[in-house]
């Protein structure tokens, strides 16, 4: 562009000659489209068969370590039997009655109420054996995980060298969905509960792993050196000293392990369950009884939200709790299954809620029969005015069936030379770099998301990696984009980058709308507050059920579910930010004259900038997550893909699609953690 | 000075270290320390260009059996680093600290531990207190380490924790103690071995002054009857004065100048040094053997007996005390009051230590 003088000087920022240069690019594929198709759509012949070599590598792979991986399932089969068997034979009355001493030795009697009442609740249920065998699961799949995540913790800690690659292997683990992990594992170790079992062993290690580093490394160094100067050994230094001062931060590991596990413990369902919780929810939603799996649901809830409480009480400062009213809670739960163990009915025989079940169904069923039309049109709206033109453009979706009128030529080009008139306006006033984005935006909307040509989808995510942090980052994106690209997946990507991309700008929109409302007002603190802690403990399975009894199986229930997991960083996060502004900056603010609200728009938005991007990444994250489990309610893409391949136990589909979804994740974590990181170093934080 | 206990022969002798932090730190330097090659400064400067850092260039220094060695510099001087490369809490680029008589930095890793847990004791700035331990597990961890039993550990540590004051708060944890008490802690887990060489990284400096002063008048005290040879950082020259017997004086990672303290504030050898004693109150600080003319035979005239070692202040309030009050006319000649001289130099002392 140096010989362009006039060029170079409009376009003077980063920012104008990236937004320059996407609009040159989508103006060049608009114009050039219907002479060459393969701008837009990547040409089938170079697609390279990357399922098919992964299959056949791993299988190759697979067959050799096969005899071994068999025997290790073997062995984690008893360990699991044994587990199972304790729990479902233990009677559950002394099952009530630890639990409800756990809590009360963690928190006292508010711990020991929740523990007790929340047991209580799922006795009465009548999923008591399906609670117990879930929980078994759970049992032993988290003391593998803490162990594996420790000794990759302490690995990545002493030995320099590999911490980086620990590091980023941690970060991509984080990113694959959830599904993904199954397949592989499914080939390897036959179906069967084991597999779900190894799966959430594997999936709740990092987070074990991360804290274990993190905490480590917070420790103190004249801690550290004390223990160097008191003549300790490297491993006494490590065992006595640096891991025990790590504690709490290692708690909030055990904390995150533990609903991970849980988390995956029940989503493994899918691959057949064995009368656990989970596949008690997904069975129920097939058969379309919203009532009981509602019920399922809430039983899930109840255990995820019992050991969230009471996990996340170690990683705090508490006081100690007298030991003695634990021994007598323990010996009264003993005495009463000894005495009273002709009176108690067994626990597979209660069921006082299925009348609730029942009615649940049936209000639902008056509902959805009375306000049916209602709902439709909620869903309808969402989908034909929103969802369907952003996914395939206003050109395809606006017509009469939808919108009443058929789209024309002639409105799009309409449609342009409002947007070129705008843009010319907003680069008139100065603001060039915003006229750009606008013209790109009518671009896109008018395409649709999944009509993007190839090229521009490129071209566009290289330049926000080069405006986000420089040509490393923008290199990177292309080259991962690429591999989607090449393998064949890049119309899934696409449907999946569209649904997900919908659902983040409105948590964005709506998660940043309350956050601000929770920062100014702490009445509405009290209220979300809770509701985000409650939506963060709930397995992302159960978010479907609600979706489904409203608005059934489709892109808009999984969409609502997307929300309504994704939305709580983003709330979080721009409340944080907006809250935590310095006092002595509000007080320079107050003392120049500034009202309640110039302080909102000049001080606090401004400082928490970068924190609430780093919500904006959550959620982004999220989202991906979500969109995955979504695929079980009906969403096309990526999502579809991997639950396709466990169908199949397609382990080449299984791990392309899911390594597609992971690159997805990356590519947006990465651009947005750019755009904080420069926010944060403006403003020298 | 100390007088009489011990030998001679230096407790520590550190010669010719230095220590560079970045990458291929140790061949640049060995290049640049090539015999016949540049100054010490010279050697600095070139790390700077190659994008090296030297935290500590080429201290050399020694310290006396039983003497308390302060070594004093503003943040950033080095003191710190310095400090831990005589501990090898860092690993010197270069250069040889030798412990009664054992080049420390030669010695293997087994023996590093050896010597920690029998002849190296050190307190923190912040403490570095283990958390998850109370203050009886905090003392007894360097026995502990050594491989002592519970009940003979315990024991000992009681009696360190006596020592400083604590008895009675062994089963706190530090989350439940004071900065003072924290520091105590610190000081009786440093003393748990009876280490010979006592190495304490401005221990004092994070604690409110009415605490300092008294654990600084305490820790003399322990001094006065352990007689360790102490290597002592930190970055107030009043604390430095209070308590060195010699006193280093780092700059950029360079000493400056060595000297008792009287040395210092008398004889500064550049500006750097001049500035911190500025405002040190000389009459606490300077002797009378500095400020006397040396003769062999004085006439005896009565009145106080003065020596040598005595500061400035006490002089003058010993002299003083022999005169009596005098009268203060006024512009005419009249006398209109007495005034007495012990008030004067009282007046006179307080006036510059403000």
């Amino acid at each position: 562009m140096s010989g362009l003088s006039p060029l170079t000087t409009a376009l003077d920022s980063k920012g104008k000659q990236a937004a320059a240069l996407v609009v040159f690019v989508g103006l060049l594929c608009l114009l050039a489209a219907p002479y060459a198709p393969w701008l837009v759509a990547w040409p089938s012949v170079l697609t390279v068969p990357m399922s098919e070599w992964i299959s056949q590598g791993l299988g190759a792979f697979f067959d050799l370590i096969k005899p071994a991986m068999r025997w290790v399932s073997w062995v984690l089969g008893f360990g699991m039997a044994a587990a199972n068997w304790l729990l479902v034979s233990t009677p559950w009355v002394v099952v009530i009655g630890m639990t409800t001493a756990v809590g009360w030795y963690l928190g006292g009697l508010k711990m020991a109420a929740l523990g007790f009442f929340g047991l209580l609740f799922v006795l009465a249920s009548g999923y008591w054996v399906e609670s117990m065998n879930t929980l078994a699961l759970v049992f032993v799949s988290v003391p593998l995980a803490l162990l594996l995540g420790t000794a990759i913790g302490i690995l990545a800690y002493e030995v320099a060298r590999v911490k980086k690659a620990v590091e980023a292997v941690l970060d991509l683990m984080q990113t694959i969905p959830t599904f993904a992990y199954l397949t592989p594992l499914l080939l390897l170790f036959g179906f069967g509960p084991v597999v779900g079992l190894i799966a959430s062993a594997i999936y709740a290690a990092p987070p074990m792993a991360r804290n274990v580093l993190l905490g480590l490394e917070r420790v103190e160094s004249e801690i550290k050196e004390a223990a160097v100067m008191s003549g300790g050994t490297r491993a006494q230094q490590l065992f006595l000293v640096e891991l025990p001062s790590a504690m709490t931060q290692i708690m909030v590991g055990v904390n995150q392990s533990l609903m991970a596990a849980l988390s995956m413990v029940i989503i493994a369902a899918v691959i057949g369950g064995f009368n656990d919780i989970g596949w008690e929810v997904l069975l129920t939603m097939r058969k379309a009884q919203f009532g009981q799996s509602f019920l399922a649901g809430l039983v899930i809830v109840v255990f995820a939200i019992v050991i969230d409480r009471m996990s996340g009480a170690l990683a705090q400062e508490r006081r100690r709790y007298s030991t003695r009213v634990v021994w007598w809670i323990i010996v009264a739960s003993l005495v009463a299954a000894v005495v009273l163990r002709d009176i108690l009915p067994d626990a597979g025989t209660l069921s006082y809620f299925g009348g609730v079940a029942d009615a649940v169904d049936q209000s639902v069923g008056d509902f959805t029969r009375v306000y049916g039309t209602t709902l439709d049109t909620v869903k309808n709206t969402a989908m034909f005015y929103v969802l369907l033109p952003l996914r395939i453009g206003l050109d395809d979706a606006v017509l009469p069936f939808t919108w009443g009128f058929q789209w024309t030529a002639a409105m799009s080009a309409w449609v342009y030379a409002i947007g070129v008139t705008l843009a010319a306006v907003l680069a008139w006033q100065g603001r060039l770099t915003l006229g750009l984005c606008l013209l790109l935006l009518i671009g896109v909307i008018e395409t649709g998301v999944t009509q993007l040509p190839w090229i521009f989808v490129l071209v566009g995510v290289g330049a926000l990696g080069w405006v986000s942090s420089g040509w490393r980052l923008s290199v990177l994106c292309v080259g991962l984009l690429g591999l989607i690209l090449i393998s064949g997946l890049w119309d899934r990507a696409l449907l999946s980058l569209y649904l997900s991309g919908a659902a983040v700008f409105t948590c964005a929109v709506l998660g940043g709308a309350l956050g601000l409302w929770a920062a100014v007002s702490r009445t509405a603190w009290a209220v979300i507050h809770p509701v985000c802690d409650m939506l963060q403990t709930i397995p992302l399975f159960v978010f479907l059920i609600p979706m489904l009894m409203f608005f059934q199986i489709g892109e808009f229930s999984a969409f609502l579910a997307i929300i309504a997991y994704a939305i709580v960083p983003m709330i979080r996060y721009t409340r944080h930010g907006l809250v935590t502004t310095p006092e002595d900056m509000i007080e320079a603010a107050t003392s120049s004259g500034a009202t309640n609200w110039q302080i909102m728009r000049e001080v606090r938005a401004p400082y928490a900038a970068p924190t609430i991007l780093l919500g904006l990444n959550q959620t982004i994250l999220y989202a991906f997550a979500m969109l995955v489990i979504a695929a079980l309610i009906g969403t096309t893409g990526l999502g579809q893909s991997i639950y396709i391949a466990l169908g199949r136990a397609d382990v080449g589909l299984g791990i392309t699609a899911g390594a597609a979804m992971a690159i997805l994740a990356l590519v947006a974590d990465r651009l947005v953690q750019g755009f904080a990181e420069e926010r944060r170093k403006a403003l020298g934080l | 000075m100390t007088g009489t206990g011990g030998p001679d022969a230096p407790a520590i002798a550190v010669d010719g270290l230095w220590q560079v932090f970045g990458d291929g730190a140790r061949p640049a330097l060995s290049e640049l320390l090539k015999p016949g090659a540049a100054t010490t400064d010279g050697v600095a400067r070139r790390l700077k260009e190659q994008g090296l850092i030297p935290a500590v260039q080429d201290a050399s220094f020694t310290v006396k059996e039983g003497e308390l060695f302060v070594i004093m510099g503003l943040s950033g001087s080095g003191k710190s680093t310095l400090i831990r490369c005589m501990s090898r809490l860092v690993e010197p680029t270069s250069g040889s600290v030798l412990m009664a008589g054992e080049d420390i930095l030669a010695a293997s890793k087994r023996r590093m531990i050896e010597l920690r847990r029998d002849k190296l004791g050190m307190v923190f700035q912040h403490f570095g207190l283990f958390p998850h331990m109370s203050v009886v597990d905090n003392v007894a961890f360097p026995i502990k380490m050594k491989g002592v039993g519970l009940k003979e550990r315990r024991a000992r540590a009681m009696e360190v924790i006596e020592l400083v004051g604590l008895g009675g708060r062994e089963d706190a944890y530090p989350r439940e103690l004071s900065g003072g008490q924290r520091q105590r802690v610190g000081i009786a887990r440093s003393l748990a071995v009876n280490p010979d060489v006592w190495f304490l990284d401005e221990p004092f400096s994070a604690l409110d002054p009415l605490i300092r002063r008294q654990l600084q008048d305490e820790f003399l005290n322990i001094q006065a009857t352990l007689r360790k040879s102490i290597v002592f950082i930190t970055h107030d020259i009043g604390e430095a004065l209070k308590l060195a017997d010699r006193i280093a004086i780092m700059r950029d990672g360079v000493i400056v100048q060595i000297g008792t303290p009287s040395e210092i504030v008398l004889n500064p050898v550049d500006d750097y040094v001049r500035e911190f004693s500025r405002d040190i109150p000389k009459g606490r600080h300077m002797t009378l053997e500095a400020l006397m003319e040396p003769v062999d035979v004085a006439p005896d005239r009565g009145g106080p007996e003065l020596r040598t070692a005595m500061t400035l202040d006490d002089a003058l309030s010993a002299c003083a005390l022999t005169f009596e009050p005098m009268a203060v006319r006024d512009g005419e000649g009249r006398v209109v009051g007495l005034l007495h001289p012990e008030a004067l130099a009282r007046a006179v002392g307080e006036a510059q230590s403000t």
